[in-house]
């Protein structure tokens, strides 16, 4: 069958999606000249071949999946997906179509009257009366006839389901009384896939029917549907002696898990009240460890002359990759008889097959149509010959190519020419064709190779290495890729675990956030530097990314707002171990100049699990296989990846202090700006020169209204334990001070200088005075009076004034809190004084409660003098200022 | 906001809530409407189904609010009740909507954070607790918990369930672990009158509950034996609300457990009820068979399970489902291995063909064998019928019972038939005999193996030759059956267990025991004609096989006697004397029915009497 070419002929051209079928669901048949065809979309097309022309098309309310043909009854069986079975008379189809034939040709030209491009007159779409459908169940996958039952496969939550119909007529009531029979195929568990939204499966399961040969069942009719007749002896085999004796069909099944299991008919008649016992009834065969597309039956041994009927004596089941698997009876060593199961693997991914009345096997895959022919040509079984190959079976299957590509569809024409075939073919550009192919039984063995055809042959294994080595290259890039992936997963879960494990101390890979203002385009900016050490033995490699959340608190005249939140993502470009990363951030303050703080810097590693990943699982080789892809892109949902938080820090008031008064002239320190960046203000404030006074609200704000002033005192004592002994050498006074802007960048002169007070400048340029003293407390303690330190916040913005008091008292709380862990004890107080220094701090905090909700919803005359009230209780209640002990 | 319904309600300041309700109401009177079986009712019960679904979309489309809470889990509650009716079921689906509705809740609450950890039944302790604060929303939630619990009883999740309605009932009577006392203490909050159209009412699912729950309960407790139990739990689902069928299942297994517990007449009262209330006559024709079976009345047995037959060769009408969760959604999948499990016509008609034959009604039972086998294999009426599900005979053995009961009712001709109807039907599969014994000559190759029931179907042959006077028939018969026997013994060894069903149902000391029947038999052919020898041999060979086989040993003793060979014999005697006088072990053995029968047909009728004959005979001389 060296150089076997086909003779191709087109019949006509079908409207396919772009990027051509897909293969799986389109179905044909044939009856006498009609073609029956299904593309996979909703439409069926009745193609008559002596005519040449499109005889009838019908709409479907969904994708059809499958067609089944009853020949006697002249009915067709159509799977509709999420619907259920529609039968349709083919005598009344013909009927409406003729009626149909002298309307307007334009009559259907909603897309589909191109399907007939060959100057066939375009025929009609028919929708199908929703009365035609028979068995209404959106869960069937695939069905099959045998005289008038109908045998469907349906998908359950947890497993398939087969159920016997007597087959309904159209009109007939349905489903209840037609119910013969149903037995679950528990032991074989669908594809799970999200049970909400029931996506169409990839690979449908194939039914088929095998009747024994003596059974009364009609073959010619059969063979039309689908099924098949098979020598006694096998069938004996394969499916017991209890379907022998009852000549009872078989029901094959092939699933996309790859099961391969039988059902014997007669036994699978129950109701209700008695369910079949699925390990009594359902057998399982074999399993092909990748979805069967594809059930068919051969006859591979020479018939003798005189016998009439041929039964096929071989069983072929072909997964989606190519694996297949021959079943035959044969005699072992002993001389019993027993079922012969042998694996041989074809090319693939095999998009269609289909088996011929004699012993060859025809397959489809994107890029040929292959024959391959399992015929025995030894001698029957001798048992005098003792090499005898057991089941003739070859050890190898050669498909030989016919140069047809991406055949969708497959179907074996009734019309055969004598001593050869004929295909019909349905090409993924939605081409119906016939192949010729001339398969005469001169045909050499592989023994026997000529000369004139060795070239070719050698042609042929050239070109058979070739695609073999792409394909060997391809798979390498994949296995390459996935492994790469797999490494930086691994090394993603060492750095998780190292930093999810270090509960105390010093973490493996930590994060520190520095602030400090810096001059860009003539304004002051305020940056946060976020510096990533990688002290672990682990690097930060490609997937990596840095988020840093920068958190600003709500103003107060926008209570109702959320605080706003920006998230910087940076991605990290290879951190090895020991190594340090810095990036820079702008804090603010904005275009309106204000910074309102304090302000929250959170950074948190991100490990992007769809970079690493998607990559590795969406195979880019050319042998695109469908079913890849979209499972892979399902494993993983959008933003899917790793998060580990690392480190949170506050910047407020004390932080952002700028002092141009301690600014020596050879530093570079930047000196305020004014945050109104208007050049041209810039310039008139140069021009006034030094000692001028400040325009703006802000300064004459400063000049005439008195400056808010707030004061905390804490005991000497509790600072001295703060301390320690860094105040060693400087007064407490100094050392409070220094401790308080601890984490500004000015804290150097600071020490240098030991200064007790100083005037600095916040970010909006207003002054804040900080002045540290020693005062003595005399009521408030039994013992005598307490040394305390005083802290006074004076700034004439009344806000920044809140800012640096709350910045003062959260380091303060902070204190405290340590203090309090190491457990030091207060000395002995005047409760009395306490308790009065409550009550009027809780009655003013419910003044001010009421003023608020009052500001609230009185009009704006009023709400002034509220306001002001507002601020006064609010001055109140920091003026016995906050003593800490 | 632009939700627009095409309900087209006229109401103008009608709020959406008032439209939502009203498109549930609407939904729900269609689905009530639709109840039937045909296709269009179905389509406007799907459509409705639709329509509940997108309702849904649009109310869980909003933030959760409370006013809106209790109409949401209302159309929840319908969605499920619908659903679940129409696909017969349920399933994970519907525990995902529940838990929806119930998150929903806890939104109100803002309890939604630790929700991963907990599961559903987390879920529901948190919205109970939380509820309490909610009292308007309590009635939905006790609806949906009822679904959630006739979801539990169907999955077998009994623990939660437990749980859940120790929840509901208040943590007082808390310590009751009993599933029924709980459904009869819940107290359901009464609904309000102008609250949302539902499909179910919700003490109406709780009725369903208890009925079901009963059930299950009374029939887990009859097959693990607690009898008293299970006839009360079985007598609170009779006295619930209970369809037809049902009843008719819950009164079956009433009468089960009456004749377990040895009072077959309340037993009988009971099947009485059974077949008077319902169509579905299986299962109390059955137990009523097998309790006449028990008390021995071999007429009244045979006379119910005819009728049984009669009963099931009745097509099962089935009815349409209501749209409702009735108390069939709730039990368990009908399992085989229940008692009374009626099973289909064919395996009803072997019961009774059996059944005759083993009580001796063999021309009864020749008539079944014969009504069944024309059943089984009658192609041409495309009605597809069932050989007896395991742990019945497979096929072949079925055909040697018809032919034992054949031969036994004297039909040998028939039997004849029927052995070669076996074995042509299966020839394709018998190993190819002239060829292979033509090579066995060889030597090298082993014989091929052959299932039992292949030359089981030789011995009956034989059998019928002897009854039909043809000794000569008879005896080549007998010897191909041998042949065949012996040639299998040492393949069966290395094959170990059997696997396939052909030789499964043939079990090592059955397969001993068909050959000494072989042996018995070609025995006594030779003797009918004459060669005593040849006998001898044969029964010889036979009381090897089989040394506590005593008709072997009968029969040797027989024909000793009659070749005169004194001393064999009465050594012979002597053993035979001590055998009978230990306790017959070998009852228990369970063989094929028709091997049975087939060795009755061997048994010497006379023990006691050859022996005491034997006896005088012996010792008789002696005195002399």
């Amino acid at each position: 069958m060296v150089g076997l070419t086909p003779r191709v002929d087109y019949l006509a051209g079908f409207c396919c999606p772009l990027g051509g079928l897909a293969a799986g669901k389109p179905r044909m048949l044939c009856l006498g000249a009609e073609i029956f065809l299904s593309t996979g979309s909703e439409l069926v097309y009745v193609y008559d071949r002596e005519r040449g022309l499109l005889t009838a098309v019908y709409k479907f309310p969904g994708q059809v999946w499958h067609l089944e043909l009853l020949a006697l009854r002249r009915a067709l069986y159509v799977l509709c997906a999420r619907r259920g079975i529609y039968c349709l008379s083919l005598d009344q189809a013909s009927r409406s179509v003729s009626q149909d034939d002298g309307d307007d040709k334009d009559d259907g030209d909603d897309g589909d009257s191109e399907d007939s491009q060959d100057g066939e007159p375009p025929s009609s779409v028919i929708p199908v009366d929703p009365d035609a459908c028979v068995l209404p169940d959106a869960t069937l996958c695939t069905f099959t006839v045998l005289d008038d039952v109908l045998i469907t496969l349906a998908q359950g939550p947890t497993q398939w389901k087969m159920q016997l119909f007597k087959c309904p007529c159209p009109g007939e009531d349905p489903r209840p009384r037609g119910q013969i029979g149903e037995v679950e195929l528990s032991t074989c568990i669908p594809p799970a896939g999200s049970p909400r939204e029931p996506t169409a499966p990839h690979f449908l399961p194939v039914l088929c029917c095998v009747s024994p040969q003596g059974s009364r069942v009609l073959h010619s009719h059969l063979r039309g549907s689908g099924g098949f007749t098979l020598e006694e002896t096998l069938f004996g085999l394969l499916f017991g002696a209890d379907a022998s004796l009852l000549e009872s069909p078989v029901i094959l099944c092939g699933l996309p898990d790859g099961h391969l299991c039988c059902v014997v008919l007669k036994t699978l008649v129950t109701s209700r009240l008695a369910p079949g016992d699925p390990k009594a009834l359902v057998k399982i065969l074999h399993h092909l460890e990748e979805p069967v597309v594809f059930i068919g039956a051969l006859r591979t041994e020479l018939l003798a002359e005189d016998v009439e009927e041929s039964h096929s004596d071989c069983l072929v089941a072909l997964g989606h990759h190519g694996r297949t698997l021959v079943m035959k009876a044969s005699w072992d060593e002993a001389g019993n008889l027993v079922p012969v199961l042998r694996e041989y693997c074809l090319p693939g991914p095999v998009l269609c097959a289909a088996c011929g009345r004699g012993s060859c096997m025809y397959h489809s895959t994107p890029s040929d149509l292959c024959v391959v022919d399992l015929a025995w040509r030894g001698t029957p079984w001798d048992p005098t010959q003792p090499d005898g190959s057991p089941g003739g079976l070859p050890s190898l299957l050669c498909p030989t190519t016919l140069n047809v590509c991406s055949v969708v569809t497959l179907s074996v024409s009734p019309r055969a020419p004598e001593g050869g075939a004929e295909l019909l073919a349905l090409s993924a550009k939605g081409r119906l064709m016939t192949c010729r192919l001339d398969l005469n039984s001169e045909t050499p063995c592989p023994t026997r190779v000529t000369a004139a055809n060795t070239g070719q042959k050698i042609k042929e294994f050239l070109s058979g290495i070739f695609t073999v080595s792409e394909r060997v290259s391809s798979l390498k890039k994949a296995v390459d890729q996935r492994n790469k992936a797999l490494t930086c997963l691994n090394e993603a879960m060492n750095v998780s675990c190292a930093l999810l494990s270090t509960e105390e101390g010093p973490r493996p890979i930590s994060c520190t956030t520095t602030t400090s203002w810096s001059r860009l385009q003539l304004q002051d900016m305020l940056t946060a530097t976020c510096l990533l050490e990688n002290s672990s033995d682990f690097s930060l490699d490609q997937g990596w990314a840095l988020c840093v959340q920068v958190l600003t608190s709500s103003r107060a005249s926008e209570l109702d707002l959320a605080s706003s939140a920006v998230t910087y993502t940076i991605p990290v470009d290879r951190l090895g171990p020991g190594s340090r990363w810095e990036v820079t951030l702008p804090l603010g303050p904005g275009e309106d100049g204000v910074l309102d703080l304090p302000v929250t810097v959170s950074c948190t590693l991100f490990y992007s699990l769809r970079e690493v990943v998607g990559g590795a699982l969406i195979p880019s080789d050319s042998f695109n296989d469908p079913s890849l892809d979209e499972h892979s892109l399902d494993v993983l949902p959008e933003q899917e990846g790793i998060c580990l938080p690392l480190s949170k820090h506050t910047v407020d008031m004390l932080q952002c202090l700028r002092f141009p008064s301690l600014a020596t002239p050879h530093m570079q320190a930047p000196g305020p700006l004014s945050p109104a960046s208007d050049p041209v203000d810039t310039f008139l404030g140069a021009c006034l020169g030094p000692g001028s006074e400040l325009a703006g609200p802000a300064s004459l704000q400063a000049k005439y209204l008195p400056p808010s002033v707030a004061a905390i005192k804490m005991s000497v004592e509790l600072l001295r334990a703060t301390l320690g002994d860094s105040h060693s050498g400087v007064s407490l006074c100094c050392a409070t001070l220094q401790w308080l802007l601890a984490e500004n960048a000015a804290v150097d002169i600071l020490r240098a200088r030991a200064l007790s007070s100083v005037q600095g400048v916040a970010p909006d340029g207003t002054d804040v005075h900080l002045i540290v003293r020693e005062v003595v407390v005399t009521d408030l303690c039994l013992a005598g009076p307490i040394q305390a330190m005083e802290i006074q916040v004076e700034s004439s913005s009344l806000a920044n004034m809140c800012r640096a008091h709350h910045a003062v008292i959260g380091r303060m709380q902070r204190m405290v809190m340590e203090q309090a862990a190491q457990g030091s004890s207060p000395p002995d107080l005047r409760v009395q004084c306490l308790r009065q220094i409550q009550a009027n701090h809780e009655m003013l905090l419910r003044e001010v409660h009421t003023l608020r909700d009052r500001l609230c919803m009185e009009d704006e005359a009023r709400s002034r003098t509220t306001a002001e009230r507002l601020l006064q209780v609010y001055r109140q209640l920091r003026s016995p200022s906050l003593l800490l002990l | 906001m632009s939700h627009e319904t095409p309900l087209g309600s006229s109401a103008p300041h009608a709020s959406c809530l008032d439209l939502w309700r009203e498109r549930n109401d609407q939904l729900v009177r269609q689905a009530k409407v639709a109840q039937g079986l045909s296709l269009r009712r179905q389509q406007l019960a799907q459509d409705a189904l639709e329509g509940l679904r997108e309702l849904l979309h649009c109310l869980q489309g909003l933030p959760a609010a409370v006013p809106v809470l209790p109409l949401e889990l209302i159309v929840i509650c319908n969605f499920i009740t619908l659903r679940a009716s129409l696909a017969q079921g349920f399933t994970e689906d519907q525990a995902h909507d529940i838990q929806q509705g119930l998150e929903r809740v806890l939104e109100t609450q803002e309890q939604l954070e630790p929700r991963l950890e907990r599961g559903l039944s987390g879920l529901w302790d948190s919205v109970l607790h939380s509820s309490s604060l909610l009292p308007e929303l309590l009635p939905a939630l006790h609806h949906l918990a009822a679904l959630q619990a006739a979801l539990w009883l169907s999955t077998d999740h009994l623990g939660d369930l437990t749980l859940l309605l120790q929840t509901l009932n208040g943590s007082q009577s808390g310590t009751s672990e009993d599933l029924l006392l709980l459904l009869k203490t819940w107290n359901l909050p009464a609904e309000e009158s102008d609250a949302p159209l539902t499909l179910q009412d919700a003490r109406d699912l709780r009725d369903v509950l208890l009925t079901a729950s009963a059930y299950r309960q009374g029939l887990q407790e009859l097959i693990t034996g607690r009898l008293s139990r299970a006839l009360s739990s079985l007598q609170e689902a009779a006295s619930g609300l209970c369809p037809q069928p049902v009843l008719v299942q819950v009164y079956t297994a009433l009468g089960t457990c009456l004749r377990k517990m040895g009072s077959p007449q309340k037993a009988l009262l009971y099947l009485v009820s059974a077949l008077k209330g319902g169509s579905t006559w299986g299962p109390p024709l059955l137990e009523a068979s097998r309790l006449y079976r028990q008390l021995g009345n071999t007429a009244a047995e045979l006379e119910s399970l005819e009728l049984l037959v009669e009963a099931l060769s009745i097509p099962h009408s089935s009815e349409a489902p209501q749209l409702l969760i009735e108390v069939e959604l709730l039990l368990p999948p009908p399992d085989p291995a229940l008692p009374f499990h009626s099973g289909t016509q064919s395996q009803a008609k072997y019961l009774l063909a059996s059944r005759c034959l083993q009580t001796g009604r063999a021309e009864d039972a020749a008539e079944h064998y014969l009504d069944l086998l024309a059943l089984l294999l009658d192609g041409s009426e495309p009605k597809f019928s069932p050989p007896p599900c395991p742990p019945g005979p497979c096929m072949p053995e079925m055909f040697l019972e018809a032919a034992a009961a054949l031969i036994q009712a004297g039909r040998a001709q028939d039997a004849l038939t029927v052995c070669e109807e076996l074995l042509s039907r299966m020839s394709s599969l018998l190993p190819k005999m002239p060829q292979l014994w033509g090579d066995a000559r060889k030597g090298t190759k082993e014989s091929p193996h052959c299932p039992p029931w292949v030359s089981a179907t030789y011995l009956l042959q034989g059998h019928a030759w002897v009854q039909l006077g043809a000794q000569k028939e008879a005896i080549s018969e007998f010897s191909r059956c041998l042949e065949l026997l012996f040639r299998a013994t040492h393949k069966d060894k290395e094959q170990g267990p059997a696997s396939n069903c052909d030789q499964g149902c043939t079990s090592d000391v059955a397969l001993q025991q068909l050959r000494a029947a072989a042996l018995i038999s070609r025995g006594l052919g030779w003797v009918a004609s004459g060669q005593d020898t040849k006998a001898l041999q044969d029964f010889l060979l036979s009381v090897q096989m089989c040394p506590g086989n005593q008709d072997a040993s009968f029969h040797l003793l027989q024909t000793l006697r009659r070749l005169d060979r004194r001393d064999e014999a009465t050594a012979l005697w002597w053993r035979l004397e001590a055998q009978t006088k230990l306790p017959q072990e070998n009852a228990t053995w369970s063989l094929p029915l028709y091997l049975e029968t087939c060795l009755s047909w061997i048994r010497p009728h006379d023990h006691e009497t050859l022996l005491e004959e034997f006896q005088t005979s012996l010792l008789e001389p002696r005195d002399l």
